[in-house]
């Protein structure tokens, strides 16, 4: 058998087709849907993010360029006009208009489509064609991180005939994009496969062909890749990727992710009102350890609410020092010098009670008794959004890139509850400067704004900041060009196979 | 003959109305709010107090448990949260894969079992007898998440002979993941074969057989065997079954697309009209071939006929 491809190959390499070649790509999960209104999975992202184009292109370095909008422009605090790319051809042969964009967006924030991306583009009033190619949207205050919402998978440009006719089969046996690679079929559960588009409009493509296979369980994951019978394979686990490491015929591709891991107090509820209560916590939780015993070295200790990788993040920022001492200090100037009994919620994630589990027995060292509980998902999401917490273990993924999804949701006093403050904790100065943040266009006074919240929301500690976490993608030796995108769903379209 | 598969089936339908209340119970007893699953946390509670409504949620239990019923009795287990299908097509479309590795395995075991049952009987405490059973326990004590890894490690990485896992045309992905399926069914298909031919070897028509001359070939197949297969097609049978619902752990480790990874993918993503079809699904099964095992007895066994003629 193999001798015989072996043959194939000599033969497609002697006739100059050294450039055909698939590209086999392993990811633990099967997708959702191909319809990016009705899915925001990250498995269904990595694929869809091979099919469709979105206006706004956020590179691999976070920078943003044009996509399938040639330019934009800000006409007011609240209207920006973007000017659409001509001549870019639908894998159906229809051409991109400004009706497909409009049409898109629409259907994505229309409340009957229950899109669970539909929240990227709250931000949107109106939508209107000034004419056949240029799509006027209206936001509904001022939100300059619009460009990076735009760029975000879910808001990927669809061809507006296609899902109209296909209907309820848009996204399973219909999928029509303007990307890179045109969808082939989709076997459940085993593989989806997708071709090249010559036509592409953005420039040449690698892969004649590729396929992405679910591979649940992670170790096959990892001897798949070993045994050659897949190029690249998405999410090792830690164990698996130290064995990789070792490999000459694999190379890791580990990329920091947008994710933040955080323990967050109930900053309403006695003793976590009082800022003392919560640095002494702080000052008790030893963050780096509980990380490298966790995460075997695929995660450090985050020192900011945000990843680094985030536009805004304050990566200078000082943590808490491990200072047991101190801690019990700041319990004592707070009257509670003979600790107290509390509890720390997590829901059933094996590495959230793990953490967990040592956060007890840290605080415990300070006289703090901690009950660790574990709840069901939505019964955790709910209670924590009611406020019914003392302490609560949660993760928060920045998907575009920028401090104002990361800081927004999780801090400003408008978001209290399921919105995503599940702390209850606000400052004045920290509202002002995220809604600030929003509102200016220049990006260094942005920085700086988000520099001094996350500076306010350190020094008053609603958070633990716990860690960020590595994605540990790895390929064949002989794969090169695959650059990992911290979003987590990496572009193909360069990659190239020796 | 009609009268006594008449009465298996009328049996079935209290076993099958026990094991609906059982899955009922999943959606019942799962913590937090089933609306709230469905539609997401950020829904607004008019539309979440919609879907109750409709749901039945607001009902009373045997109420909630009426409404349910009457959908499932025509198949409807309503639609996936994750995908929005129906979940009775992705079931139906995923079966395949299931019944058609299950077949495998049990022929598998069928053609290895039976006659390492019958050598180990006819030579009893030889060493051919203590190797077959040795490796039969060894067969019935593996975990199969274990001996599906080693399997994979030894002959798609070490070996290089087979993909290692997938189902991507070609019989080579069928071969480690039939054998891990069937290896616990082997064990038992020769376990049982052994017993009940030891018995039969030692009944008085055996001997009667032996003292005309009959051929001693002729003897263990014709006559033993024929008379003790009563309880190993029930073993065959339960093994069937078993592998049906059983192929969950095989399944996921070679990134079978069936029932079992559908199941356990549908847990994780607490996708529970899944759950609660699959869970049906692998019922229905297990009943079905228990049904098709009584009828066969009777082929195997004509005084079970004549009880009901």
């Amino acid at each position: 058998m193999r001798r015989v491809l072996l043959m194939i190959a000599a033969v497609a390499f002697a006739f100059g087709g050294a450039h055909a070649f698939t590209l086999t790509v392993a990811q633990g999960s099967d997708i959702v849907s191909l319809s990016p209104h009705k899915t925001n999975d990250q498995p269904s992202a990595r694929v869809m993010r091979q099919i469709y184009d979105t206006l706004v292109i956020q590179t691999e370095e976070l920078v943003l360029e044009a996509g399938l909008a040639e330019s934009w422009e800000q006409v007011d605090a609240t209207t920006w006009d973007f000017f659409i790319r001509p001549g870019v051809a639908f894998h159906n042969g229809d051409t991109l208009m400004g009706s497909d964009v409009k049409f898109t967006l629409d259907r994505l924030r229309d409340p009957a489509t229950a899109a669970p991306g539909a929240f990227l583009v709250g931000f949107i009033d109106e939508i209107t064609l000034v004419d056949d190619m240029t799509v006027r949207i209206t936001t509904n205050g001022p939100f300059v991180p619009i460009l990076s919402h735009l760029a975000h998978t879910a808001t990927s440009i669809l061809n507006e005939r296609a899902v109209t006719e296909a209907g309820e089969d848009y996204g399973t046996s219909v999928v029509v994009g303007t990307g890179p690679f045109s969808f082939v079929s989709w076997q459940v559960a085993n593989q989806i496969i997708l071709d090249r588009n010559d036509a592409w409009w953005y420039g040449d493509v690698g892969p004649e062909r590729v396929i992405f296979r679910a591979i649940t369980e992670g170790t096959v994951r990892a001897i798949e890749l070993e045994a050659g019978a897949i190029d690249i394979a998405y999410n090792l686990e830690p164990r698996d990727a130290l064995r990789a490491r070792q490999n000459p015929n694999i190379t890791m591709a580990e990329i920091e992710a947008l994710t933040t891991a955080y323990i967050g107090f109930n900053a309403q509820k006695e003793p976590f009102d009082d800022v003392r209560v919560r640095q002494a916590i702080n000052h008790a939780v030893d963050a780096e350890t509980i990380v490298d015993v966790i995460f075997e070295g695929f995660g450090f200790a985050a020192n900011s609410p945000i990843s680094s990788m985030v536009f805004g993040a304050n990566t200078d920022l000082e943590p808490y020092e491990y200072d047991p001492e101190r801690a019990r200090q700041l319990l004592a100037d707070a009257g509670l010098g003979s600790g107290f009994s509390t509890t720390l919620w997590t829901n059933n994630n094996p590495l959230r009670i793990q953490i967990a589990e040592i956060v007890q027995a840290q605080l415990g060292e300070i006289g703090i008794s901690v009950d660790v509980q574990v709840l069901e998902w939505s019964t955790y999401l709910n209670d924590t959004a009611a406020g019914a917490h003392d302490m609560f273990i949660l993760g928060w993924v920045t998907v575009t890139a920028d401090a104002d999804y990361g800081l927004y949701a999780l801090f400003h006093s408008s978001n209290f509850g399921s919105a995503g403050n599940r702390t209850f904790w606000s400052s004045d100065r920290v509202d002002e400067l995220l809604d600030l943040g929003r509102r200016e266009s220049d990006p260094e006074l942005r920085q700086a704004y988000y520099f001094e919240a996350q500076e306010i929301i350190r020094d008053e500690a609603p958070w633990i900041f716990l860690n960020t976490q590595i994605e540990a993608h790895a390929t064949r030796s002989n794969v090169t060009g695959f650059v990992p995108h911290p979003a987590g769903h990496n572009r193909l379209y360069n990659v190239q196979k020796n | 003959m009609i009268k006594y598969i008449f009465r298996r089936i009328l049996l079935l339908i209290p076993i099958l109305l026990g094991v609906t209340v059982i899955v009922f119970g999943i959606m019942f007893l799962t913590p937090g709010d089933a609306a709230i699953l469905m539609l997401g946390e950020n829904a607004p509670p008019a539309e979440l107090e919609a879907l109750r409504e409709r749901l039945g949620l607001n009902e009373p239990a045997y109420v909630q448990y009426g409404i349910w019923m009457a959908r499932v009795v025509q198949l409807d287990f309503g639609r996936s949260i994750r995908s929005g299908r129906p979940v009775t097509g992705e079931i139906v479309a995923r079966l395949p894969a299931t019944v058609e590795l299950a077949l495998l395995a049990t022929l598998l075991s069928i053609a290895i079992g039976v006659p390492l049952g019958v050598l180990s009987a006819t030579r009893p405490n030889t060493v051919v007898d203590h190797t077959a059973t040795v490796l039969a326990f060894g067969g019935l004590a593996m975990p199969v998440f274990w001996q599906g890894l080693i399997m994979i490690l030894l002959f798609a990485l070490v070996l290089d002979w087979l993909p290692p896992s997938g189902k991507l045309g070609g019989w080579q992905y069928y071969v480690l993941p039939t054998i891990t399926l069937g290896t616990s069914a082997i064990a038992a298909i020769t376990r049982m074969t052994r017993a009940t031919m030891l018995e039969t070897l030692s009944q008085d028509y055996v001997r009667t057989a032996r003292s005309k001359g009959v051929r001693e070939r002729s003897i263990t197949y014709r006559h033993a065997l024929r008379n003790a297969m009563i309880p190993i097609v029930t073993v065959i049978g339960l093994q069937f079954g078993a592998l049906l619902s059983g192929a969950v752990i095989t399944e996921t480790i070679f990134s079978w697309p069936g029932i079992g990874l559908l199941a356990i993918d549908s847990i994780r993503a607490k996708d529970f009209p899944v759950v609660q079809g699959v869970v049906m699904m692998f019922a229905l099964m297990y009943a079905f071939v228990n049904l098709v095992t009584d009828i066969l007895y009777a082929y195997l066994d004509p005084r079970l006929k004549t009880r009901y003629s």
